[in-house]
């Protein structure tokens, strides 16, 4: 089956049609980029931290084998299980037999992207195992059907009251509900008794350490905590980029992590987990799906660098405004945007495409990785490989080719004048031009700079030349 | 299933090693030494500001007056007070509960933390201060953590090297400030799943 890719552009503008979601997602996502900005002012050393992280990642991931092996090995020594899953399946495969050694059959579970990405709950739930989202945002989505629209704030692409539709719905809340905190509280209400009564608990994590063994979630709402600690089982599931050499290291990226996701200092809780709890059972999965093979690609490994803080989807001017849904992937924004075409190179061809090119997402990115240069780079490496559509492509070819040659091009510019001028609308604004969609092509002028160069100034040098020679 | 799990493991290091070559080289990325940037001040003022911003409050001890009275003075209404602390007495004794049920009713929790971080405005509990009542802290309503002052670090990275906790801890939870939430439109809400709120006494 060949696969499309998705349609960012036009899931975008079904997205933009409300203007009530449109004006709240821009200026959401752009107040905690201002939050982000007020955490960054407050702290000196902010670029030092910067290089630090950006060091010790590269650090890392050069030498990932042998951190891997380390973190194994005293994992081991404390009485964790550690698991590996080559890909997504592998990892699901592992839980769900986890599961069945002990009889359960429900999982509480906080927020983690990598269980979406390995679409965990897509196959564990038709074998009868029941995966309860803990997470507010999380749970919405879930709810809702609805893939993640944010790596930190699931649900940020909905207002109250598309929430309080979907809690109507299964929480039998009122559905006129228009304050959050009502909403929030009847999260609280609906999660307690599945928390007390769930059989095994999942985490995802957000940094491994290699030297303890041990591995760190930093979340807000305390449902990790008690996902984590309630049952007597506890699977925690983490990419295997996640590494980071010693305890010290953890001081560098806590103190970047929540300034740069949602502007504030820290995570209301950083929890450490070296250990299973007395009489408990605990499990880690590393999981691979891709990542070594990313690990290989001379221009993209250092997106494996990333900590999964939002800062560059805060930022982006496209993802701000088209919503996390238009992505049709789990990672979106412009990390997702380099990292989606490694899972599915066709599907997600349209991804790198979603950029400005401003290289903002580079500029506020923690960990330093060279955000903008990558969508560059697979913009190349997709119209190589012709993923990329027919009128794109051959609009690109034409404007290379008058690029090039400056005589074509003068000539082709005083012909656009005349045509800006002169050409019906429809001939300007229709499936050729989708910059024309919601923008008005640029008032024709009176005449070139080359012109009125070749005119004025060209004409006076000329003479000033003349008039020093002679 | 062991055998697979082994197979994938090495795998996936055979994986990571096969591509070395076009990977990043390893003696290009030598390991960076520790740093200890930034404002590194351990003051319990440091403390008391960041702990306001991350929406935890202090109770002040009026003089004179017990850590006891001052919990009960901030809690007029408590229909239970849970303790995990020789200060407090309480209704009942973090060690009495029995079920996870149980700790779900209660009002009032006091712990001690094993050290603070002024940066944060955080406080650290582990097994050994929740005396292995790991979930039925973050169960009850309200959290008031006793602190002393001079178990106070700076920054997060005095915090890592200093603290031996991190390394003998099972379970460590650096808590900084109540449980909270944004997910909905924005709206911080203080008071998500786990406690509604964090209140610190200098004990």
């Amino acid at each position: 089956m060949r696969e499309k890719p998705v349609p960012h552009a036009s899931l975008a503008a079904e997205f933009l049609r409300d203007d009530l979601h449109r004006i709240f997602h821009d200026e959401r996502l752009w107040g905690m980029r201002q939050k982000r900005d007020e955490q960054m002012h407050e702290l000196p050393e902010w670029q030092e931290l910067r290089q630090q992280a950006s060091r010790l990642k590269e650090h890392t991931l050069a030498h990932l084998p042998h951190y891997l092996e380390q973190f194994e090995q005293n994992a081991k020594k404390n009485g964790i299980h550690v698991h590996w899953a080559r890909d997504g399946a592998e990892h699901n495969r592992i839980v769900e037999g986890i599961l069945k050694a002990h009889g359960h059959s429900s999982i509480i579970k906080s927020k983690s992207m990598i269980t979406d990405e390995c679409e965990m709950r897509e196959y564990l739930e038709p074998k009868g195992i029941t995966v309860t989202e803990t997470d507010l945002g999380e749970r919405i989505q879930q709810l809702d059907n609805q893939l993640p629209s944010h790596v930190v704030v699931p649900a940020v692409q909905k207002l109250t009251k598309d929430v309080a539709k979907v809690f109507a719905k299964h929480y039998h809340t009122d559905p006129a509900i228009d304050d959050p905190h009502a909403l929030a509280e009847a999260q609280r209400n609906a999660a307690r008794p599945v928390l007390l009564s769930g059989d095994t608990g999942m985490t995802g994590g957000n940094f491994l350490v290699a030297e303890t063994g041990s591995f760190v979630v930093c979340t807000n709402e305390g449902n990790a905590d008690l996902s984590a600690n309630l049952p007597n089982l506890h699977i925690a599931t983490l990419g295997i980029e996640r590494l980071v050499p010693r305890m010290e290291d953890l001081g560098v990226f806590i103190r970047l992590l929540s300034r740069s996701a949602l502007g504030s200092p820290i995570t209301q809780y950083t929890t450490h987990f070296r250990k299973p709890k007395k009489g408990g059972e605990m499990h880690v999965i590393l999981v691979d799906n891709g990542r070594s093979e990313r690990l290989g690609m001379e221009d993209f490994w250092s997106s494996l660098k990333c900590i999964r803080c939002g800062a560059c989807m805060n930022t982006c001017p496209v993802y701000r405004r088209s919503g996390g849904q238009s992505y049709g992937a789990v990672y979106s924004g412009p990390i997702g945007a380099i990292i989606d075409p490694t899972f599915n190179a066709k599907k997600f061809s349209t991804l790198p495409f979603a950029s400005t090119m401003n290289g903002s997402c580079t500029n506020v990115c923690p960990v330093k990785i060279d955000i903008h240069d990558q969508l560059y780079k697979w913009r190349r490496i997709l119209a190589e490989r012709h993923e990329i559509p027919f009128v794109k492509k051959e609009i690109m070819k034409m404007a290379g080719r008058l690029l090039s040659q400056p005589k074509l091009y003068r000539l082709s510019i005083s012909g656009t004048e005349v045509a800006l001028k002169t050409m019906p609308r429809f001939v300007l604004y229709n499936y050729l031009n989708p910059w024309g969609k919601h923008r008005e092509l640029p008032h024709p002028v009176k005449e070139t700079f080359h012109s009125w160069y070749k005119k004025n100034r060209l004409k006076k040098e000329t003479t000033a030349q003349e008039g020093t020679s002679s | 299933m062991s055998d697979k799990a082994m197979s994938a493991r090495d795998v996936i290091l055979g994986r990571l090693r096969a591509v070395k070559s076009k990977s990043p080289a390893e003696e290009a990325y030598p390991l960076p030494p520790i740093v200890m940037l930034g404002d590194q001040d351990a003051s319990p003022e440091r403390f008391e500001s960041n702990l306001a911003l991350m929406g935890g409050q202090m109770i002040h001890r009026q003089d004179g007056e017990t850590v006891e009275a001052a919990i009960a003075r901030a809690f007029p209404k408590r229909r239970n007070l849970c303790t995990a602390v020789p200060e407090v007495k309480g209704t009942l004794r973090i060690e009495d509960l029995t079920t996870h049920q149980e700790a779900d009713t209660v009002d009032v929790m006091v712990v001690r933390a094993a050290f603070g971080v002024a940066e944060m405005g955080g406080i650290f509990l582990s097994e050994v201060e929740l005396k292995d009542h790991l979930a039925d802290v973050h169960l009850a309503q309200h959290l008031v953590v006793l602190l002393a002052k001079d178990e106070l670090v700076g920054n997060m990275h005095n915090a890592y090297r200093e603290r031996s906790e991190f390394r003998t801890a099972g379970y460590g939870v650096l808590m900084s400030g109540p449980s909270a939430t944004a997910d909905i439109e924005g709206v911080l809400i203080r008071g998500a799943q786990g406690v509604r709120s964090l209140s610190v006494v200098w004990a």
